[in-house]
């Protein structure tokens, strides 16, 4: 399947200062997170892959094409912008409905269109009220429905929690999850909140310092760090020398025992193990580390 | 009887996200979109009412002096003939309505900028051209409106004012496509001026006062640099008018060139050439001594230049 972003080498210079220096990374369906500090090349890669700026060198592809030069071709693409874009004076009815047929849909197409998507959004109740008068959850919200309201193939997000609450928050997050899993509009969701990206994404391009630093699914990193907590009431001890003997990495975490990268083989020794010692087992559960824990060091 | 209510019929169906598979016209949709949002602004349509008390006013001050005349021609007849004819008219206008499109230019584009809607655009199936192009055509096509239906309100009056107005038409049908053609001239002027200002600044009151400032300084100065110094005639055999003057330009030659730095009889020179029409202003009788392809290529370069400075702006644009 071909990819729906793709950068190949590259690189955006504004004069001495390196933005983003010969990346390569893809995008495919889904909703994949864009994690990285203030000045990791987030926002600039953003761009590019909008058309908004050239790069240096290398090529950004969004669909095949190249969005600077394909102008038709940025009719399937949605944006989330990070900052304030939207018209205090128009109505969200009328913003929408002008924004949809800025992106190619006929008057009547686009009336219908907008009415559909501020429902989806929760602001069919709103929508004839002057966006001045809204709230900064709810012009979020406006912000995410013009990108969604010409029902692109893909959506770039620019951090899309910025200045929410926590309540806010994750609607914002639960509206882009649904949008994203539950209708099959890819994202991509450019943030430095790991938090966000865990919530929501499927993978993960982490950028530092113009680089990717990391890429790959976050089933992939959270699996690498998953351990397995086993939880007895008594013999503790006896059940770590049986499974040290069997052959297992176990460690003891004050009352439980931890299995590191536990599969087939060390289920059945921990079956064993507590057969054999008679313990009387109260949890045996899984626990998979955070994305916040495994990148700490990169975004730092 | 009541009929029985179908219990059945408050049904709450939840349609989730549909997909669009209507059709999709691409840019020149986008492009006809920024017009049409683009005419709706300068109007103030689906805005407030204060949104709509400068349109208004620019109707008014478009349509005012036309129907001033008209009622002073219906009462007078044709022995209103003091009045400014056609080709005078957008003399008497233009500098009402450049005050009026100097301060809606703006409103016009710098919204766009300072609220960040022009990143949303520019994502879109839609250039900075196409964008640029689309709010001036549509800022255009409503002063050219208003431009014409002065004139076309005048000329009505004067023809029904007429002892015969089938006669006065015949006579004077030229009017109509020199209105027409002068009209376009004027319009593109006050225009593209404003619009090219407001590109510049983030802020509405700024341009207005640029432009208005332009033509409150160089009137006056183009005024100065073309009045004449006038004294005592001398008698001589060629020259019989003793006890009259004569005057010269206190600039001498260079009086007629500077009669271009009137910024605001820039395109009123070109619809002076249209009409063939004899300007009894100093400033404009100083500048029709001037080669006729000067006040054309100054205007040109009056328009041309603005207009350039709009579109290059935009292709500057930082997001």
């Amino acid at each position: 399947m071909p990819a729906l972003l793709e950068a190949i080498g590259l690189s955006k210079h504004y004069g001495s200062t390196i933005a983003l220096e010969s990346v390569s990374f893809s995008v495919q369906e889904g909703v994949t997170g864009l994690l990285g500090p203030n000045g990791s090349g987030k926002s600039t890669a953003i761009k590019l892959f909008l058309g908004l700026i050239r790069p240096t060198s290398g090529e950004a592809l969004v669909l095949g094409e190249h969005p600077y030069d394909s102008v038709e071709g940025r009719a399937r693409l949605g944006y989330m912008p990070e900052h304030e874009a939207l018209p205090g004076s128009m109505t969200a009815s009328e913003f929408l409905m002008h924004m949809a047929q800025v992106s190619g849909l006929p008057p009547s197409y686009a009336r219908t269109r907008a009415a559909d998507i501020l429902r989806h959004v929760g602001l069919d109740e709103e929508r004839y009220r002057p966006i001045g008068e809204y709230s900064t959850g709810m012009r979020q919200r406006v912000k995410l429905a013009q990108a969604l309201v010409h029902d692109p193939v893909l959506v770039l997000l620019d951090e899309p929690t910025a200045g929410l609450d926590p309540g806010g928050r994750e609607e914002m997050l639960d509206l882009i999850q649904r949008t994203g899993r539950g209708f099959g509009i890819s994202m991509m969701l450019s943030t430095h909140l790991m938090g966000d990206v865990e919530r929501v994404a499927d993978s993960v391009i982490v950028l530092e310092g113009g680089r990717v630093a990391e890429e790959g699914a976050v089933s992939k990193y959270t699996q690498e760090t998953e351990t397995l907590d086993i939880e007895v009431d008594d013999k503790q001890e006896a059940v770590m020398a049986a499974l040290t003997e069997r052959g297992v990495n176990v460690a003891s975490d004050g009352n439980m025992l931890v299995v590191e990268n536990a599969g087939d083989a060390e289920y059945d020794a921990i079956r064993d193990a507590v057969a054999d010692t008679g313990a009387r087992l109260r949890r045996l559960a899984t626990r998979r580390g955070t994305l916040t824990d495994i990148f700490r060091d990169a975004t730092r | 009887m009541t009929e029985r209510v179908n219990e059945r019929s408050g049904e709450v169906f939840d349609l989730g996200y549909q997909h669009y598979d209507g059709p999709r016209e691409g840019r020149s949709r986008a492009r006809i979109a920024i017009f049409n949002n683009g005419v709706r602004t300068v109007l103030g349509l689906g805005r407030g009412p204060k949104a709509k008390i400068l349109p208004i006013l620019l109707f008014v001050s478009a349509i005012l002096p036309a129907s001033i005349f008209v009622i002073i021609l219906s009462v007078a007849g044709p022995a209103a003939d003091f009045l400014p004819g056609p080709a005078d008219y957008y003399q008497v206008v233009s500098l009402t309505l450049l005050i009026f499109t100097a301060i809606m230019a703006p409103e016009l584009l710098t919204p766009d900028r300072r609220d960040g809607v022009l990143q949303l655009y520019l994502v879109r199936p839609l250039t900075a051209t196409d964008y640029v192009v689309g709010r001036f055509l549509s800022f255009f096509v409503i002063v050219l409106a208003l431009v014409y239906s002065g004139q076309v309100m005048l000329q009505i009056g004067l023809i029904l004012a007429a002892a015969d107005p089938v006669d006065f038409l015949r006579d004077n049908w030229l009017d109509i496509p020199r209105f027409l053609a002068a009209g376009i001239v004027v319009a593109l002027f006050i225009t593209v001026v404003p619009m090219a200002v407001a590109s510049v600044t983030a802020r509405r009151a700024y341009a207005a006062v640029f432009v208005i400032g332009l033509y409150f300084i160089s009137t006056p100065v183009a005024a100065v640099l073309t009045s004449s110094e006038c004294r005592h005639a001398e008698v001589t055999e060629e020259r019989v008018g003793a006890g009259q003057f004569e005057c010269e330009p206190v600039t001498g030659d260079a009086a007629k060139w500077f009669s271009l730095i009137a910024f605001a009889q820039t395109p009123i020179r070109i619809n002076d050439m249209i009409f063939d029409n004899d300007n009894g202003d100093p400033v404009a009788m100083a500048a029709a001594e001037l080669p006729a392809g000067v006040p054309i290529a100054w205007y040109l370069l009056m328009t041309a230049g603005p207009g350039f400075l709009l579109w290059w702006r935009y292709q500057r644009v930082r997001l």
